[in-house]
């Protein structure tokens, strides 16, 4: 997920003040999502996105970097970070996310530099190998965030019509 | 008949474009509506039946009819909204669409009027005549007879090819070529330029994708105009016929490959990868060819579809900018990331069959 906690909460709590209240004028209805907004605001002031998604991620790429340092043995490469790089405990997720993000960019750096001209002219084989290794690894990590990707709601959402959300 | 287009600005005087609203008013727009209708006919205009016609993400399109001593015309207002998915807007490429095509194998509405400046609503804009008909939705099309799909599949093909044979060097589309660079590398830079924003998540697929697009792309066997978002979905049927087609927002000179590729997604086909779910790939070249006189090249086509995936993410990290940078509270914008990891796995495979 790109967007950020607050970030969304606070577009949910918009799009319910400024859509769905003014276009209901059934008291019931209106207590229901004016409860809703207060709880948002709740989850807000308590709540982050969850840490596991992130850790396993953040490991995933540890392992693909620690693979890359191997194969990447004696070539002159991108720097390529000491890993593991979280030690102990760590359920801060915008911490984790951070490093995430910034696992990310250090992938596709190696991946420019496996795929260019520098590399192969260095060692060919080790640089197709590199290359192979990080695109799936990549494909791996969106593994990660894809299971936790609700079902598409394309065609409600881009109708606004459909019956009740399924999980 | 086709009306002719008025032209109120001076694109010269783009620079001194008035201060705009930071928002679209609706009721702000039609009282701005009136005073541009009325100045243009030369008699007041009064506009009835104004309402949003559609949600979508990016420009706002308007319902209304104009009523003057003449009688009444049923129109469409476009607004480019100015924290819309692509903004900042500029009216042209649909401009010159509509001017164009008129008249052509291509059908679309009739240009009335439009303003670069948005010197009067505040917006850049344009007015085009209504056109009677039904939008297709692509995923809701598995409900209708199938030899009417494929009947209108057939139309979309050959209308595509009518564009496609169209010598974009007599229309004003000439215009849009800028310097010396190849207008499909130019396109491809201005998607890296947009995920390579400071503010969009990082992607090292689409990175590093984008570097192999721009050293692999291949030659055109003719630079046409392409239209950018062909698809199912974006044109009007009537009766049988396909009466207009839309959204030329993204319109620009390139390979017709892009088009092709783009119509054939699963994404605007019911997941299918058949065009409209009823025509065969193999048919729809074959028709293509026919219809076009364009040679359909296997590994173009590959290189289009994987290009219209990196098109379809960057597109998707437009809206999560949208929403999260320029504060555009339309939680479907929000909803968009959601689908990034998918795109971009598709859009490895893609790459893996085009290389």
């Amino acid at each position: 997920m790109s967007a950020s906690f607050e970030r969304l909460i606070d577009g949910i709590i918009d799009a319910l003040q400024s859509h769905v209240v003014p276009n209901s004028g059934d008291d019931f209805v209106r207590g229901q999502v004016f409860s809703a907004i207060y709880a948002l605001n709740g989850l807000k002031l308590a709540a982050d996105w969850k840490a596991g998604p992130l850790l396993e991620q953040v490991s995933l790429q540890d392992d693909t970097f620690a693979a890359i340092r191997r194969l990447a043995n004696g070539m002159a490469h991108p720097e390529i970070p000491a890993t593991p790089r979280i030690h102990g405990d760590n359920s801060d997720a915008a911490a984790i996310e951070a490093l995430r993000d910034d696992g990310d960019r250090r992938l596709g750096q190696l991946l420019l530099w496996a795929s260019g001209e520098g590399a192969r002219a260095a060692d060919r084989v080790a640089a197709n190998e590199i290359e192979r290794l990080l695109r799936r690894a990549i494909c791996d990590q969106l593994k990660i965030e894809l299971a936790t990707t609700p079902k598409s709601m394309l065609q409600q959402i881009a109708g606004g019509d459909g019956g009740a959300a399924q999980g | 008949m086709q009306e002719a287009a008025k032209r109120s600005d001076d694109l010269a005087d783009a620079a001194q474009a008035p201060a705009r609203p930071a928002v679209v008013n609706d009721d702000a727009v039609r009282s701005a509506l009136a005073r541009h209708m009325s100045r243009i006919s030369g008699g007041r205009t009064e506009i009835i039946s104004f309402g949003r016609k559609s949600s979508g993400f990016s420009w706002i399109t308007y319902a209304f009819v104009a009523r003057s001593a003449d009688g009444d015309r049923k129109l469409i207002l476009r607004v480019g909204p100015p924290n819309g998915l692509f903004a900042p807007y500029t009216v042209l490429p649909q401009v010159y669409a509509l001017q164009a095509l008129a008249g052509t194998g291509v059908p679309v509405p009739a240009l009335v009027s439009f303003e670069q400046d948005g010197a009067e609503i505040g917006f850049p804009f344009f007015i085009c005549q209504h056109v009677e008909g039904d939008v297709p939705a692509p995923w809701a099309a598995s409900g209708l007879d199938p030899q009417h799909k494929r009947a209108i599949a057939r139309l979309f093909v050959e209308i595509l090819a009518s564009l496609h044979r169209i010598d974009a060097g007599t229309t004003p589309f000439a215009s849009l070529q800028q310097g010396e660079e190849r207008a499909e590398l130019r396109a491809i830079g201005g998607w890296r330029a947009s995920l390579a924003r400071p503010t969009a998540r990082y992607y090292p697929l689409l990175d590093w994708g984008g570097r192999w697009l721009h050293d692999n792309c291949p030659q055109p066997p003719r630079r046409t105009i392409v239209h950018g978002d062909y698809r199912i979905g974006n044109f009007i049927e009537h009766e049988g016929r396909i009466t207009a087609i839309l959204d030329w927002e993204l319109t620009h000179l390139g390979d017709p490959h892009e088009d092709l590729a783009w119509a054939l997604m699963p994404t605007f086909n019911a997941r299918s990868r058949k065009l409209y779910g009823v025509l065969e790939r193999a048919e729809v070249i074959d028709l293509y060819q026919g219809a076009s006189g364009i040679a359909v090249s296997d590994r173009s086509l590959a290189f289009y579809e994987a290009y219209a995936l990196y098109q379809a993410a960057a597109i998707q990290m437009c809206a999560v900018r949208a929403f999260e940078v320029d504060r555009f509270n339309d939680m479907r914008l929000a909803v968009m990331a959601s689908q990034m990891p998918s795109i971009v796995r598709a859009f490895e495979r893609a790459l893996e069959a085009a290389a």
